[in-house]
């Protein structure tokens, strides 16, 4: 996890529209979606099929209750990070 | 002498931000003159030497060629000498502060800044962002509530069951009404703050619990669920806290109206993170928060101690935790401990009592027909928790959540009724609380078909026409009409709030945009998104308000028909707890169980 990510306090959503033939399709894409972008645990809060596309909103835990949280021991972020 | 002031735009047509600020100049005494949008750079300068004015303010709100347009105004004001005698000030949409100091005017306003920030400025001070801070103070939203009946004849139905109650319990006790009795004379907060040796006290308290606290006390053995927060934690935590303290300010989400108050509820498993809910939930405008502990820690006689987190939902109830989340409260934070609904009732009550909780949450007939607990053995715990409640001078709400199982409105609103009264007997002050929920009772019988609207007002219409207390609806309002999908979700709930606000309630308690949500914990963004939707909706409705329609009053008399048929019933049998296994305050076709936790633990003292 990068610095800045340490800084989310529990979970990261990302919202968006996808292009799909289905709500099926759009849920794997979501979730394929939310991998391809480093994140471990991940869950499909919202999803919304209608003709063209699905609206999302997908969800990536960085920190569930009871876990070590980095916001408690972060550091300064770094700016490559 | 008063100091005169000259406004201009810089933009064509762009004046609102400046005629708020003459607005607030001149509420503070000063002499203003603003001119008309898009005067000419040499004609502001001009008129500014000419009326021998103090300080210029200048706006922007156009972004494109703001840096030059703003560097000439400086060169020709300095080509004129205006500067010599005149403050220059410039504000609005396009210009960010650096950017104006960089090119030399005296001060450089930004997008949110304030009237008073403009009227230091031109005052000379330096601004204090504390003037223009919210001050909150918490809320007594019992206090000037009289408890009178208005309707007699439910009035006297209650003294009737009460005292019956009050008689019933006269010689009763349980493992839980002794455990409190120990808390409350063995167990001292400040010896506790002093960490003085307490084993003799858990020693003596380990033998009136469960297995689960017991094998904690007596062998070291963790509950499963649950870990020791680490001293590195702790100490991160306190460093966290320190850091955070000094940057934290609070919101207020009423508008003109001073109520309702707001209500948050926090219980994610972890002291920690539940600081940081409630943190966010004080900076975003709660008024008040509320304790949610493990559903296992209901049916579990007794608590654990120490710095416990919690793998599940619902925070662990131990000393260590509830003092670390209070004394984490802003001053003007409400805090209210639930202890409605298990075999630690009476013991929460204490424990909430001692750590300095301003509310509690006790409400026997949702407790046992909803949530698992034996009527006879909620019946004395409530008891004595209540009595508590009123020693420790904590309000505390009787919450309807049956009505979520399926049983009718009117039969929840008797039972919160009946306890509401012996409250009132006991010293305490109870605050009634009504579901605004799209429960199964509307779903099966379509109340709600039309509306959300309707049959919510009914029920405040029947709580207000038989007795003058306190209103609360919850809990959370508009539950079971939200969806995942945030927008709908905060809606939902704003609307609610809009409601709850035009119908003059004293509080609601509000979810989070993640309240359908049940893959995961709840998200600190999602309970901002549904803060902020009910700041809109209270400063959208504002004194105006919603007429419902002419269903309300009918639901309304049928309600408090349905409620007087109950309690005449209850007052014939002339037994409370036998009613609760009868059904008579809910059925088991209405979904109504009454519980098995605590069974047979009522003994005669």
């Amino acid at each position: 996890m990068t610095d800045a990510l340490k800084r989310v306090i529990d979970a990261l959503d990302v919202e968006t529209f996808l292009v799909c033939e289905s709500e099926e399709e759009g849920k794997k894409l979501a979730l394929a979606m939310m991998k391809n972008l480093g994140f471990k645990d991940v869950d499909l809060v919202f999803i919304e099929f209608i003709g063209s596309g699905a609206r999302i909103r997908a969800r990536a835990y960085m920190h569930r209750p009871g876990d070590q949280y980095g916001w408690l021991f972060a550091e300064e972020v770094k700016g490559n990070d | 002498m008063t100091k005169k002031v000259l406004l201009s735009p810089l933009d064509p047509v762009h004046d609102i931000g400046l005629k708020m600020i003459k607005r607030g100049l001149n509420e503070a005494g000063l002499e203003t003159k603003l001119l008309p949008p898009d005067t000419p750079a040499e004609e502001i300068i001009r008129i500014c030497m000419e009326g021998s004015f103090d300080t210029l303010l200048l706006s922007r709100t156009l972004g494109y060629g703001v840096a030059e347009l703003l560097a000439r105004f400086v060169d020709l004001a300095d080509a004129a000498g205006l500067r010599d005698n005149v403050r220059i000030g410039i504000g609005g949409m396009a210009v960010r502060p650096e950017i104006a100091a960089e090119l030399g005017f005296d001060a450089g306003f930004g997008p949110g800044t304030t009237v008073e920030e403009a009227v230091a400025f031109v005052e000379g001070r330096e601004y204090s962002p504390q003037e223009n801070e919210i001050k909150k103070e918490k809320v007594d939203i019992a206090s000037p509530y009289t408890y009178h009946y208005k309707n007699q004849k439910i009035g006297s139905l209650l003294e009737k069951i009460t005292m019956q109650i009050i008689a019933w319990a006269a010689n009763k006790t349980s493992p839980g009404v002794e455990r409190a009795k120990l808390r409350e004379n063995d167990w001292d907060y400040q010896a506790f703050l002093k960490k003085e040796d307490d084993s003799k006290f858990y020693k003596h308290y380990a033998q009136l619990c469960d297995q689960i606290p017991k094998d904690f006390y007596l062998k070291g053995v963790m509950h499963p669920k649950t870990r020791e927060l680490s001293k590195d934690e702790l100490i991160s935590l306190n460093t966290y806290i320190s850091n955070m303290q000094k940057q934290m300010k609070v919101k207020k989400l009423q508008h003109t109206k001073k109520l309702p108050i707001v209500w948050n509820q926090y219980g994610t498993g972890c002291p920690f993170m539940d600081i940081a809910h409630v943190k966010a939930s004080e900076g975003w405008g709660a008024d008040g928060v509320v304790h949610f502990d493990p559903s296992w820690g209901a049916r579990t006689e007794g608590f654990l101690n120490g710095n416990l987190t919690h793998q599940e939902d619902g925070t662990v109830i131990t000393p260590n935790n509830l003092y670390r989340i209070h004394r984490m409260l802003e001053k003007s934070t409400l805090w209210q401990v639930r202890a409605h609904r298990g075999l630690n009732t009476a013991e929460t009550v204490v424990l909430a009592g001692k750590i300095g909780a301003d509310l509690t949450k006790i409400n026997i007939c949702y407790g046992s027909l909803a949530a698992g607990t034996d009527p006879a053995r909620l019946t004395i715990d409530a008891f004595h928790a209540i009595k508590y409640a009123a020693k420790y001078k904590m309000p505390f709400d009787v919450v309807t959540n049956e009505e979520l199982t399926g049983v009718p409105a009117y039969k929840a609103f008797a039972g919160m009724l009946i306890v509401a009264d012996l409250a009132v007997r006991l010293g305490a002050k109870p605050i009634l609380q009504p579901l605004f929920a799209f429960s199964p009772e509307v779903m099966v019988s379509g109340q709600m078909d039309d509306n959300y609207i309707d049959f919510n007002a009914a029920k405040i219409y029947a709580l207000r026409s038989i007795v003058d207390a306190p209103i609360w609806p919850g809990a959370p309002i508009g539950f079971l009409t939200q969806t995942e999908d945030r927008v709908q979700s905060s809606l939902s709930t704003a609307l609610h709030a809009l409601l709850a606000t035009s119908l003059g309630v004293d509080a609601i308690s509000i979810a989070s945009a993640d309240e359908a949500y049940s893959g995961g914990p709840i998200s600190i963004p999602s309970k901002i998104d549904t803060l902020r939707g009910v700041e809109e909706s209270f400063r959208f409705l504002g004194l105006a308000g919603i007429k419902p329609t002419e269903k309300a009053q009918i639901w309304q008399e049928q309600m408090v028909i349905g409620i007087e048929n109950v309690l005449s019933q209850i007052a014939e049998q002339g037994d409370f707890v036998q009613s609760l296994y009868d059904g008579v305050l809910g059925s088991k076709e209405e979904g109504a169980f009454p519980g098995r936790a605590g069974y047979n633990t009522v003994r005669e003292e």
